[in-house]
């Protein structure tokens, strides 16, 4: 997928962000999904000098599994928070392995998800 | 002129209902001039009444007076034609519809009121703000002809013409094409009124929040707490990491709790134990028998209950750290002292009941006191004083502050307790005893205090400028043999009476050795001043300097560029400092008012 550079101000949501794991694995979700979390927000704040927002990449101290399933309840999030009451959402505990979740809590209380 | 004006202000309900059920002004005014001339026309022949009649729906509706008159003569000369005089009268029988609903609201009224409203038809179109019904009741029927108010040209009337603007007059499809506007436009749709239960429906609380990640994991834990192969391999997890994200979510439950429980284990530490019952507290000695370190912070559900337990189980123990232990009545605390007399650490802050006959018998039974923290005790008194000191020159560790009366403890108990167990005290908080003064700092501190390396001496608000400053200058030379090591960490926030003096004699004595720094509240310190604690402490870590008034972003230039190990600065309230405020990698700078702002 193309990865607009220069134009971040004009498309600010509708690019591709880039999550790399400690043990290598890469994921790129869409900008709008990353925001969800207040903490990948500010890496990614384009007014501040972090690296991470210059070059739309984050390293996260997680294993892949974390960061998929972390990235995995993102997205749910961006898709279902604001739907409304009556609307059915989808269960996401299903979705997290057992053997994670003291993992992903720790993850998901660093990247206040 | 009030066509053009879509602007609606608020309406009262009864101008809304009149609204909903057809009954404007005009219709109002319509019908009261029908009235008049209805009383004479049952006298007088038919046709002047007809013809009245037929005159009806035309003259009203006119938004501008003169205009008005002169479109209802141009189209008098229209109705001879038979079609027409129809359509009328249907009209007319919806305006008889409209007259019994308009009686209702009428019966109110007097006809003085009436004649009101006529005036104000005529006169302030503009503030009756009803320009929608204008507009339907104005236009003529549907198949009618009318000219086109810009080429004149005759055309029928649809659903879809549309009033000329500027008005008076209808546009011809065509023209109303030509002026941008789309006859076919629907109508916006009319604003729904929520049912009367739905709005009194004020929600106090938010009903269901989107469940956070966090709260996820911790709901598949808890259930799967009991499974340890499921949680997976646990070793090669941060306990006490997980620890933290439990207290930070508030969701340590008895269920949960289980996960940190191991019969090996010495040091226990819990951050947020709200939840947790007087049972579930049982369960936790019970299955944690080895324990020599034990420290639960929200404890307010711990009683006497689980005291009594305690004096059986845990008996390795040694330090025990509470926060809000509020519940444990006097007799428990007896108990548990007298059943666990190798304890070296007792800390605790905020107990309502801790009292002189507790701390008898902990200095009675539990000889090895080294560790002692009483914050916010209520009952905090010089007698308490009196009883700790008898530990001597064993305690290292000593924390008496915020008593429950900030005025409870005074000078010279204080400095009697220093010349008892100063010599041995590495950390010493005496925050917040508002009565201690200078001289606690010259006859208890100086010649007492050996080892020194902790002071915490926040809030005293009798210390003085000259006086903390003497205090710094004299101190080394105050003791011949072993004179105090200079301080690492400083804590003399809330001390708004300390300046320039204070902090350039402090700096003098413990320059090298401070790695933690707290003025907050110093509020006349000089920036020149301040920049010196940049210049002076290569091992300044932490600092705080918030509410320190002359803190601009030089200050912080020098500490960043000349700190080497600053991790964190506070500045809460130094309003000087700009959006150039200088950042460094690795340092936190917390409290930067306009970068909130911003």
């Amino acid at each position: 997928m193309e990865e607009p550079q220069g134009e971040k101000s004009s498309q600010p949501q509708d690019d591709w962000v880039r999550f790399i794991s400690s043990d290598g694995y890469s994921f790129l979700v869409k900008r709008k999904v990353a925001l969800a979390s207040p903490t990948l927000r500010g890496m990614l704040d384009v007014s501040s000098n972090f690296a991470e927002a210059a070059m739309n990449t984050c390293r996260l101290e997680e294993r892949g599994i974390v960061v998929e399933k972390l990235l995995e309840y993102l997205a749910y999030k961006s898709t279902f928070e604001s739907a409304p009451k009556k609307e059915d959402i989808p269960d996401f505990m299903e979705r997290i392995a057992p053997e994670i979740a003291l993992e992903l809590l720790m993850a998901a209380d660093y990247y206040d998800s | 002129m009030s066509r053009r004006n879509n602007v609606r202000g608020p309406t009262s309900a009864l101008t809304e209902f009149l609204k909903e059920s057809g009954i404007t002004p005009t219709t109002i005014a319509r019908r009261a001039r029908t009235r008049q001339v209805e009383q004479p026309a049952q006298l007088e022949a038919g046709p002047s009444n007809a013809q009245q009649n037929g005159d009806q729906p035309e003259s009203g509706p006119r938004g501008t007076n003169g205009n008005a008159e002169e479109y209802a003569s141009d189209h008098l000369d229209e109705t001879d034609e038979e079609q027409p005089a129809q359509k009328k009268r249907k009209m007319t029988k919806t305006a008889e519809a409209k007259e019994k609903a308009k009686a209702k609201a009428n019966a109110k009224k007097k006809k003085g009121d009436d004649e009101d409203f006529e005036d104000s038809d005529e006169d302030e179109d503009a503030y009756t703000a009803l320009s929608k019904m204008w507009k339907d009741n104005s236009k003529p029927p549907v198949g009618s002809f009318e000219n086109c108010a810009r080429c004149n040209k005759q055309f029928t009337v649809t659903k879809y013409t549309m009033a000329a603007n500027p008005p008076p007059g209808f546009l011809c499809h065509l023209c109303a094409k030509a002026s941008g506007a789309d006859p076919f436009k629907k109508p916006a749709a009319p604003r729904k009124r929520k049912a009367a239960t739905e709005k009194r429906n004020v929600v106090h609380f938010e009903e269901r929040r989107f469940p956070s990640l966090a709260s996820l994991c911790i709901k598949i834990i808890s259930h799967y707490i009991d499974d340890v192969e499921a949680l997976g391999d646990i070793g090669s997890i941060n306990l006490d990491e997980l620890a933290k994200s439990l207290a930070r979510n508030r969701s340590l439950t008895p269920q949960n709790a289980p996960l940190f429980y191991n019969v090996e284990n010495t040091n226990l530490t819990l951050y947020d134990v709200t939840h947790l019952t007087p049972p579930a507290f049982n369960t936790l000695a019970a299955l944690n028998p080895n324990l020599t370190s034990l420290r639960l912070d929200f404890c307010g559900r711990i009683d006497d209950t689980v005291m009594d337990s305690w004096t059986t189980s845990l008996p390795h123990l040694k330090r025990i750290e509470l926060l809000g232990p509020f519940l444990i009545r006097i007799a428990a605390w007896k108990k548990f002292f007298e059943t666990h007399p190798n304890l070296e650490g007792f800390l605790i802050t905020q107990s309502p009941r801790f009292d002189l006959e507790c701390t008898k018998a902990m200095v009675d039974n539990c000889k090895n006191i080294k560790e002692l923290r009483l914050n916010e005790i209520g009952k905090m008194d010089d007698a308490i004083l009196n009883e700790i000191k008898q530990y001597g020159e064993q305690l290292t560790y000593l924390e008496i502050a915020y008593p429950g009366v900030p005025e409870a403890l005074s000078d010279d108990v204080v400095v009697d307790l220093m010349s008892a167990v100063g010599a041995s005290l590495k950390h010493l908080n005496l925050s917040n005893n508002v009565n201690l003064t200078d001289g606690f700092l010259f006859q208890g501190l100086k010649p007492h205090a050996r080892q020194l390396s902790t002071l915490v001496l926040a809030n005293l608000p009798e210390l003085t400028d000259a006086g903390v400053a003497e205090f710094f200058d004299t101190w080394k030379a105050a003791v011949q043999d072993h004179p105090n090591r200079a301080l690492v960490n400083l804590d003399l926030s809330r001390n708004h009476e300390l300046s320039d003096k204070a902090l350039i004699s402090l700096l003098k004595h413990s320059k090298k050795s401070l790695t933690n720094l707290n003025i907050n509240g110093w509020k006349t310190t000089s920036q020149e001043v301040l920049k010196g604690i940049a210049r002076q402490c290569p091992r300044l870590q932490k600092l705080d300097i918030s509410w320190c008034r002359e803190v601009d972003d030089w200050v912080i230039k020098e500490l960043v560029e000349k700190c080497d190990k600053i991790q964190e600065v506070k500045v809460w309230g130094c309003q000087r400092l700009s959006l150039q405020c200088p950042r460094k990698r690795g340092v936190t700078i917390t409290g930067v008012e306009i970068h909130v702002a911003a």
